[in-house]
């Protein structure tokens, strides 16, 4: 592990957990109220699975899961089911970022949009088992097709912003550190 | 899995491996702890909210506020059509004014002839809105006043005019509304001037739908829309709003408080309603011995006797 890896790995991890702080203030903010008959993407997943596809050591298990968690419990929604989804999402991402690593971007952008229909899916799968009460089918596609655009813009903003690019040839073993 | 792993992490892999399943089934546990006990994960729920937003609340007032300057803002650029706009609706708004002073009157004058005390427990808190739901399936908000202020699940929450929900999970210096247009959100209701009850029932848009009404047929457009108190869940008399027929022919309530803007919200204390809950006692002349009270046979032969 090199001397650059491990302090600049902490501070992506720091930075991941207060960028979804943001993204759940931004959210919390009282602005409004009327129903709105459209969803927006969803930050955080989009967030996280990104950077789970990039780099993901930046984005340990626990963090997603602690983040992911609290967004739950304060977002009114059923808590730990999205959570979980979010693990198993970024696991998969990660497996897959071994082999992206030299993929081009079109390809990137199809896996990060099996994985936003996926997590849509597999929630309202979940939830239709558990016979829990839930929003329209049309909203949550809405949400998944918004994450979907979303994508390209937060690896733009995040590449610019924070620097994160996949892992070029020289750096090749900050994946041993991944959680 | 681990086919094309790189050597390091061959021996630490299962240990990963165990620790993410474990983590998994906590998840899913906390989960399955919702479905089963809800009350005990929402009070949990009501704890978690009541730590984390209040200590960004400071700022999250001046956030708010200039996001509320800047669409402000962009109303200025219609500054002279409001402003006529707002005489002609002043001018107008003046008639009513008249008219209503004169039946304020008349409303004294009547409630005075009957002697009627309007209730005086009906008493309220005022809240102020910390932060909204954060996400579009869900309608709530969460105002900054909780157990600390005596405030108990189920209470109504209204703005100046009428009803904006229920609270929903009780921090100690938190609380959470259910807006009426929550999916979640049923209230029993009566429908003036008809006189019917019916459900009004949220599905995440802007006006409610009502649902269980007996008799569709009487109720038209306009009809005002009050809290029925059915259940002993609200005070009765709350106003809703109106009725109003959506382009699909559905009945839905045009609600009275004013979504667009909810700053203050009160909660009306409600310390329930005395209803009877035993058949009444046998009503009899006071000449009748106390040990006969409870006999209803002989009731007869007294009444001849007497």
């Amino acid at each position: 592990m090199g001397s650059v890896g491990t302090g600049r790995k902490w501070r992506m991890r720091v930075m991941y957990c207060l960028l979804a702080l943001v993204i759940l203030y931004l959210q919390l903010l009282p602005l409004n109220h009327v129903p709105r008959g459209w969803a927006g993407p969803d930050w955080l997943v989009v967030l996280t699975v990104t950077w789970a596809i990039r780099r993901p050591e930046f984005v340990p298990v626990l963090a997603v899961a602690g983040v992911t968690l609290l967004a739950d419990f304060i977002l009114m929604r059923p808590p730990g089911l999205m959570a979980a989804i979010m693990v198993v999402a970024r696991q998969m991402m990660k497996r897959q970022s071994q082999g992206l690593r030299d993929g081009t971007f079109a390809n990137e952008w199809l896996t990060a949009s099996a994985a936003f229909l996926g997590i849509a899916l597999l929630n309202r799968l979940f939830l239709a088992v558990f016979l829990v009460d839930q929003p329209p089918l049309g909203l949550n596609l809405m949400q998944a097709f918004a994450n979907i655009l979303l994508f390209p813009a937060v690896v733009f903003l995040s590449q610019l912003l924070l620097g994160l690019r996949k892992p070029g040839p020289g750096d090749d073993d900050t994946l041993a550190g991944a959680t | 899995m681990a086919k094309d792993r790189t050597q390091g992490e061959d021996y630490i892999g299962p240990l990963k491996r165990l620790l993410l399943a474990v983590l998994l089934l906590c998840l899913l546990g906390i989960f399955l702890l919702w479905r089963i006990d809800s009350p005990r994960v929402e009070r949990f729920r009501a704890q978690v909210v009541d730590a984390v937003v209040p200590s960004f609340d400071w700022t999250m007032t001046p956030v708010t506020a200039t996001v509320g300057l800047f669409r402000d803002f962009q109303s200025y650029q219609r500054m002279r059509e409001q402003n006529a706009e707002l005489r002609r609706e002043l001018q107008q708004m003046k008639a009513w004014k008249e008219a209503a002073l004169q039946l304020e009157q008349e409303n004294a004058r009547l409630l005075d002839l009957n002697n009627v005390r309007l209730d005086p427990r009906l008493t309220y808190v005022t809240g102020v809105v910390l932060a909204d739901s954060g996400s579009p399936f869900r309608q709530s908000v969460l105002l900054n006043i909780g157990e600390r202020d005596g405030i108990v699940d189920g209470w109504a929450a209204m703005d100046g005019i009428g009803l904006v929900g229920r609270i929903s999970g009780v921090g100690k210096s938190t609380s959470r509304v259910i807006l009426l247009s929550d999916s979640s959100s049923r209230i029993p209701a009566l429908i003036q001037p008809s006189g019917q009850t019916a459900l009004i029932v949220g599905d995440n848009t802007v006006a409610p739908y009502i649902d269980f009404l007996e008799n569709p047929d009487k109720v038209r457009p306009g009809d005002r829309v009050v809290s029925s108190g059915d259940g002993g869940v609200f005070p009765s008399g709350l106003l809703i709003g109106q009725v109003a027929t959506d382009p699909g022919g559905r009945l839905r309530v045009r609600l009275a408080a004013d979504y667009e803007r909810l700053e203050f919200l009160r909660v009306l204390r409600d310390h329930g309603q005395d209803r009877p809950d035993t058949p009444g006692g046998i009503v009899r002349p006071s000449t009748l011995l106390p040990d006969e009270t409870d006999l209803i046979g002989p009731m007869p032969e007294e009444a001849q006797d007497g």
